[in-house]
């Protein structure tokens, strides 16, 4: 950086250096600390006898499909197997519904909007963006869940209450929805204008060159909205837990049936318990924390090897 | 000689400013025309008219008339898509699209609805020969554009401009971006292509302009100074302004 | 028309589809929480306690005389001449039926009830206006109860037939006061911990980082704080500020400056990096300018580059305010979800978004109260936006001079 000084600090300023060091190195630590104290709560259901109980069993509790054999505070078989596909599940089939939404709403503010109405719906997704998931899940409660329940009744179907997938997905789908929207738009906008030209100059309509060129160059940002509209959909607590019906066993895929994630189950009668009960939500937290890492190395690996090959 | 564009009388404005003044020309088929003078002087501009690209410049309006074949293509509801399948364009800088060698040359084609493989490969075949680029990637049609040279990516573009088998190709600058043996490829298949395609091209290069064109127009300020054979332009100029200008006085 | 041209409306139509698609769930949030909760939206709402506080009386004297009552305008009032009160048929602020206390005359009976309620050690309570009236009980007649009206209610207690035996009245219930108290708590408590933090790690890292690996490895930490998950905040907040607050402050238990500090790491990458951004803007003259006239760089930054990058600084106080605002899982982990009348800053108790939380968790979930709250934060959420704008509007306009 240019501005940095080459010769050396006067006193006060090696000692300023010094001491914004401390808050730069905390900020940074933060990350470090979250990794390290969830992992060794979330570690200890595993390796003590819990007060007696015995522990949990770490197989157990990746691979079952019932959250928890025995009654509670007296068991310990606690598994998350089945939460862990179904919260990849529920995020990759909200993708589904905002990805395409979202990515199309971009192509029209970048390049068929004229400019006043491409700022109002600029203005429309960062709102959007700034809705807290709280409201998300209301509206998901009060409007989707019984517009749901009256679906499922229609084609004959049970449904709880509306609870289950379907909610889920829904209040995912508009969730990720700005995010999706505006990175795209971003890297829509930043799409060299000249290889518009060039498939105007041979021919092509507006339209197919939107389609065939401007999408494809700007695929690489559109994945980036993507990955981050996934990881928010894998961490997202409040909102899911209100539509989700909180199945207790699974994994469940019928659109009509009760679901659950992750995060949803770490939030489930969270007021009225302790002990394992309470503990083991570390546990189902450390769990959240790699799915959502290893999640993202995925993804971003498919990116750059997509993002290199064209066909 | 028969005549592919006519261009009468002939304005160009940027809201209020005159990119283009009254611009009167004829481009013959078969010819090299190529278009010099200083940067900003409306050359670019003016090849853009040409296959009515300036349509994408909200700002731009434009009076006069230009002929393609003898029908007025400026005109509102005209077939700007035919006219751009039958006008070609390469651009100053390389431009290919993110995808494979082979899609690249079959993306114009496609989308005027050519599905079938074996004719996408004739067509694609044909048309990497003519920009003499063939021999250089027919083991790796697959692979993406962006692998291949400056240079290549450039023919690449022109080749992406023949599969469109059009009858005239406007060249914007195009190798400006490149190295001098880049260049010169270029420079030679620009001379063999000119058998049969008519080509328009935007230079910077005075010399670019002797080596390959037939005939020369001399841009200045937006007006049409000057426009000959390129022998009498760069032998026996007319007008001072273009002697200037083509002896290095200025520009 | 050919196939080609079809194909292409439909892609033309899809893409207008999807558009209006976003727009529709964008007005579809603001419509709904406007329908479900605009009727309950008043200032009385901010006002009120959200736990109704229940008062049981009995009359002091067995004599009840005769009140003369103003004429009172309106159908939904029912004046009471027996004991000079007017009662009122009305919605509580959950939106329930009630019977308000309209109107009490000056010498009425029940401005002097003797308390029944053990629980408490005042001698004398008295029915004043505004508080709900719940059950009125008689001697060997049965009891008026909310349920069956005011008007019905008025009718019994006029009947000179009838004496009172004892009366249940309450404060008005269904405010949001604990939780409005809280949420501007958090807001202050965080800001204060989070912005100069942020402020001064943004000028750490845009001005005297060294520019090294470490530097590199430090500011991807911080980046990755943005990909956490707020639950896992909670989980942070809950191992680590519950904790060292319990030790260092007066406080047991979740209270709110744990709070505060889970939301501070929440807002601390926000804050760095629209710091640093609005800082990397700062032209380079301006720093050499400084130095040259012999101020050192310390002087240099905190005077000069500083105060230019304050636009950055708060667009990032706009935004943190959001958050905190909205935040709720890491809350329902770090401060509970009872919801409290009484805030105090080592206590736990709810904010604004997790108030929602608890009551859409109750059973039956009280949507309409939800909705006005969430009302409340969607409005704030707009004006943020807006302040933002303006923001860098300004900030802009004042650059192109």
């Amino acid at each position: 950086m240019a501005h940095k000084n080459t010769y050396s600090l006067s006193k006060i300023d090696s000692l300023t250096t010094r001491v914004l060091w401390i808050f730069g190195i905390v900020s940074a630590s933060f990350i470090v600390l979250i990794s390290l104290f969830i992992t060794v709560r979330g570690v200890r259901p595993f390796i003590t006898d819990n007060n007696g109980l015995g522990n949990v069993d770490l197989w157990r509790f990746l691979t079952d499909t019932v959250w928890l054999r025995g009654p509670t505070f007296v068991s310990t078989a606690y598994g998350a197997g089945f939460l862990i596909i179904q919260t990849l599940y529920l995020a990759f089939l909200s993708l589904l519904l905002s990805f395409p939404i979202g990515v199309l709403t971009a192509l029209f503010i970048a390049k068929i909007a004229p400019k006043p109405m491409a700022a109002m719906m600029r203005g429309v997704v960062e709102l959007m963006a700034s809705i807290p998931s709280i409201v998300f899940g209301l509206v998901g409660v009060g409007f989707f869940l019984p517009m749901i329940y009256n679906l499922a009744r229609s084609l004959g179907q049970q449904s709880p209450g509306g609870n289950g997938t379907l909610g889920i997905v829904i209040v995912l789908a508009m969730m990720s929805l700005p995010t999706i929207t505006a990175i795209s738009e971003v890297s829509i906008r930043a799409v060299d204008q000249s290889l518009e030209h060039a498939s105007l100059a041979l021919g092509a309509s507006p339209t197919q060159t939107r389609f065939k060129i401007t999408l494809l160059a700007a695929k690489s940002g559109i994945f980036s909205g993507a990955i981050l509209a996934i990881g928010r959909a894998l961490g997202e607590a409040t909102a899911v837990s209100l539509v989700a019906g909180n199945a207790r066993s699974g994994p469940n895929f019928g659109l009509f049936s009760i679901n659950s994630t992750l995060t949803s189950t770490m939030l489930e009668g969270l007021k009225e318990t302790t002990g394992i009960d309470y503990d083991i939500r570390f546990s189902v937290g450390v769990l959240l924390m790699i799915v959502i890492l290893l999640t993202n190395l995925i993804l971003n690996t498919i990116k750059k090897k997509v993002g290199n090959v064209h066909v | 000689m028969k005549e592919v564009f006519y261009v009468e009388n002939l304005s160009l404005y940027y809201r209020d400013f005159a990119a283009l003044k009254d611009i009167q020309l004829a481009i013959y088929k078969n010819q090299v025309t190529a278009l010099i003078g200083p940067s900003g002087c409306g050359k670019s501009t003016f090849i853009r008219c040409l296959n009515r690209m300036n349509d994408l410049i909200p700002e731009a309006r434009m009076t006069g008339c230009v002929r393609f074949d003898g029908e007025e293509c400026q005109v509102s509801g005209y077939d700007v898509i035919g006219l751009r399948k039958k006008v070609g364009m390469v651009f100053q800088k390389p431009n290919p699209f993110p995808m494979s060698i082979f899609d690249n040359v079959a993306y114009g084609p496609r989308q005027q609805g050519l599905k079938n493989k074996e004719k996408l490969k004739v067509v694609v075949e044909r048309a990497l020969k003519q920009a003499a680029l063939y021999d250089e990637v027919y083991d790796r049609l697959n692979d993406s554009a962006l692998t291949l040279s400056g240079g290549q990516q450039q023919r690449l573009c022109i080749a992406r401009a023949l599969a469109m088998e059009p009858e005239v190709i406007l060249m914007d600058e195009p190798t400006s971006a490149l190295d001098p043996i880049a260049t010169q490829r270029i420079e030679t298949l620009i001379e063999d292509l000119k058998k049969e395609y008519t080509i328009v091209i935007v230079t910077h290069s005075m010399q670019q302009a002797a080596r390959i064109s037939d005939y020369t127009a001399f841009f200045y300020m937006g007006e049409l100074i000057e426009y000959d054979k390129t022998d009498v332009i760069f032998s026996l100029p007319k007008h001072k302004q273009t002697e200037d200008y083509v002896t290095g006085r200025f520009g | 028309m050919s196939r080609r041209n079809i194909a292409q409306l439909l892609l033309d139509g899809t893409t207008y589809f999807a558009t209006l698609l976003s727009i529709i769930a964008l007005g579809l949030i603001f419509v709904y929480v406007f329908r479900e909760g605009g009727h309950l939206l008043s200032v009385n709402l901010i006002r009120s306690d959200y736990h109704a506080r229940n008062f049981v009386g009995t009359l002091r004297e067995e004599s009840p005389g005769s009140f003369p009552i103003e004429s009172f305008e309106g159908d939904d009032l029912f004046p009471v001449e027996r004991y000079g009160i007017v009662l009122q048929q009305t919605q509580d602020l959950a939106g329930d039926t009630v019977i308000r206390v309209y109107y009490v005359h000056e010498a009425s009976p029940l401005r002097q009830l003797n308390n029944q309620d053990p629980t408490t050690n005042e001698r004398t309570i008295s029915l004043q206006e505004g508080m709900i009236l719940r059950r009125v009980s008689y001697q060997e007649h049965p009891t008026s109860l909310t349920s069956r009206g005011a008007s019905m209610m008025a009718t019994d207690m006029n009947d000179s037939q009838r004496e009172i035996r004892e009366v249940l009245f309450s404060l008005e219930g269904g405010g949001i006061r604990g939780s409005v108290i809280t949420t501007v708590y958090l807001i202050f408590l965080t800001l204060f911990i989070a912005l100069p933090f942020g402020i001064l790690t943004a000028i750490y890292f845009n001005e005297f980082a060294p520019v090294n690996k470490v530097t590199k490895l430090m500011r991807n930490f911080i980046e990755t704080l943005t990909g956490v998950p707020s639950i896992i905040y909670g989980l942070l907040g809950i191992t680590v500020f519950v904790p060292l607050t319990v030790r260092l402050t007066p406080a047991s238990n979740a209270n709110l400056i744990a709070g505060a500090l889970t939301l501070s790491v929440i807002l601390l990458p926000v804050i760095i990096r629209t710091t640093e951004e609005a800082l990397k803007v700062v032209p380079n003259d301006h720093r050499w300018a400084s130095l040259a006239l012999g101020a050192n760089k310390t002087q240099t930054t905190f005077k000069v580059v500083l105060k230019q990058a304050l636009p950055g600084i708060l667009t990032a106080t706009f935004l943190g305010i959001g958050r905190v605002i909205g935040e709720s899982a890491a809350l329902i982990f770090v401060l509970g979800t009872a919801i409290r009348d009484q805030v105090r800053i080592f206590e736990p108790s709810t904010s604004l978004a997790v108030h929602i939380w608890s009551m859409m968790t109750d059973e039956p979930a009280n949507i309409a109260l939800s909705s006005t709250i969430a009302l409340i934060i969607l409005l704030i959420v707009l004006v943020l936006n807006v302040f933002i704008k303006v923001t860098v509007w300004a900030f802009n306009r004042k650059g192109s001079y």
